[in-house]
């Protein structure tokens, strides 16, 4: 079983018509089941005209199955709190409950089963596994275990791999690092801006971060693995390679990192995805769109068509890991109200970053400034200068990287660069889009 | 074995799995069948084999 290059072969590299078949099945039998439970769903698809009975093709699905957003589900929530008709099972059933930050509403609350959380871990072991993470391997979480689910299906995954973990909740970085040293893990499982921060703080300890035993960084939680310049730093910085993996708080990890480390795939045992333009109709595969989940294994809370505001682009292209799930280059893109457009030219922040970091002396320490005349979106970047850069030389290093933009992009992007340690630091996710456009000039499908 | 008959001994394996948690009186021997039960469901979505979505639902 060691050698076995896919966690399940099975389904890993069965053909798209295949695989489209067995979604149908499968998406049949979760919509009678969320009907049948759940009186948000039964509302949802009466309101639709649409019965279970009724979707007998992915034709059927995609066309009559509306989406839903977060706000519905917020709604069913708050009629009685804190789960309310969006319910599917009984609550005595759950193991554990999430809720989201609240930061841009109320928070989301996220039941979870004990079959669900079981299915949450092997949705990451599809991930650990084909990276080549396996029983022996130890993983170390530099995370507070709380009620935000972040890391928390990772933890499930490492325990239906039958791997180690080594907890590093309520510590400081320093004491994690002192752990780290201390247990000798193999594995680093963080977001990149914080994989990133802790290097720097082993850096001010005197900690050469190649001598320790970590050979694998494992990111989530933001966009980062999948761009080759935040990936490289993070490898560099620690001397191990970096692996992401996509997943959605309210759906749970729905996308494993391809080993090849250029993007995710879908998790298609335990998801369904569409990605929709700004109309909600499917793109063709090649081109970028909100990406769309269905979950399979929400049996608390089902999902169906599940708008996430994630930019993705998707492909069914054959990749050369060697599965035929389908695969989503660069990972998240950016987020639907993150979308700039200038003079008619899409620019999603994870390409902006992936393209400071061509200029050496730029750092990974960024923000991106969004802002509108009386006419266009413009954009303006602030960056850190590396230390060894001269100061007397930033106004020539922002031409450069402005020019990199111009030339990749096409269009105009201011470059201010900055000191080292001039921009907010964050031990979680980074804060680095900031929209000061009016509201009715942000970009929504 | 083949896919197919690793499905027919799943399915086989997870009647007989039912039958002793709904005849055992013993609390821990009644869990352990029921997440048995569950493992037997979550392999057999995992060879294709999908009839509904929870064990507890599900009609063999």
């Amino acid at each position: 079983m060691e050698g076995q290059r896919f966690w399940n072969p099975y389904t890993q590299t069965l053909p798209r018509t295949e695989l489209d078949a067995l979604h149908l099945r499968k998406l049949q039998a979760l919509i009678a089941y969320a009907y049948a439970r759940s009186p948000m769903y039964r509302k949802l698809l009466d309101r639709h005209r649409v019965k279970p009975e009724q979707i007998r093709t992915m034709g059927d699905f995609v066309e009559r199955v509306p989406f839903i957003d977060k706000k519905e589900i917020l709604d069913a929530q708050a009629e009685n709190p804190p789960f309310g008709e969006a319910l599917a099972i009984d609550p005595e059933f759950f193991l554990q409950r999430f809720a989201t930050s609240g930061s841009t509403g109320a928070p989301l609350h996220i039941p979870l089963t004990y079959y669900s959380s079981v299915l949450w871990g092997e949705s990451w072991v599809y991930f650990y596994w084909d990276i080549g993470l396996r029983p022996r391997h130890s993983f170390y979480f530099a995370f507070n275990w709380g009620i935000f689910a972040a890391f928390w299906s990772a933890y499930m995954g490492v325990r239906r791999l039958g791997g180690t973990v080594v907890s590093g909740g309520g510590l400081d970085s320093k004491a994690r690092i002192q752990q780290i040293l201390h247990y000798k893990p193999d594995v680093l499982v963080a977001t990149p801006t914080y994989a990133l921060y802790l290097g720097e703080v082993a850096r001010e300890m005197g900690v050469d971060l190649h001598k320790t035993s970590i050979s694998f960084v494992v990111v989530a939680g933001e966009p980062g693995g999948s761009i080759p310049s935040t990936r490289q730093a993070m490898e560099g910085l620690w001397g191990a390679k970096a692996y992401e993996l996509y997943g959605i708080a309210e759906l749970g990890p729905t996308n494993p990192g391809c080993p090849l480390q250029a993007g995710v795939h879908l998790c298609e045992d335990w998801y369904h995805a569409l990605v929709v333009d700004e109309a909600g109709h499917v793109v063709p595969y090649g081109e970028v769109g909100e990406h769309i989940v269905t979950s399979y294994i929400q049996h608390g809370q089902p999902l169906i068509k599940y708008r996430t505001h994630d930019l993705v682009r998707w492909t069914d292209a054959p990749c050369g890991c060697g599965t035929t799930w389908l695969y989503y280059p660069g990972g998240v893109l950016g987020r639907t109200d993150h979308m700039i457009i200038v003079k008619g030219t899409n620019i999603y922040p994870s390409a902006v970053e992936a393209l400071l970091h061509r200029v050496p002396e730029l750092s990974e320490h960024y923000e991106i400034h969004v802002g509108r005349d009386e006419a266009n979106d413009f954009v303006t970047v602030k960056v850190e200068a590396r230390p060894e850069a001269r100061a007397l030389d930033y106004a020539g290093i922002g031409n450069r990287a402005a020019h990199v933009l111009r030339s990749t992009i096409g269009v105009g992007i201011g470059v201010e660069v900055q000191a080292p340690g001039a921009l907010p630091r964050y031990e979680l996710k980074a804060k680095r889009f900031f929209d000061h456009r009016p509201p009715a000039h942000r970009w929504q499908l | 074995m083949t896919r197919e008959e690793t499905i027919a001994h799943l399915v086989d394996l997870q009647r007989r799995v039912r039958a002793l948690r709904e005849a055992s009186e013993f609390p821990a021997i009644e869990r352990t069948m029921q997440l048995l039960e569950m493992y037997c469901h979550m392999a057999r979505w995992e060879l294709g084999d999908c009839v509904e979505m929870i064990p507890e639902v599900e009609s063999l």
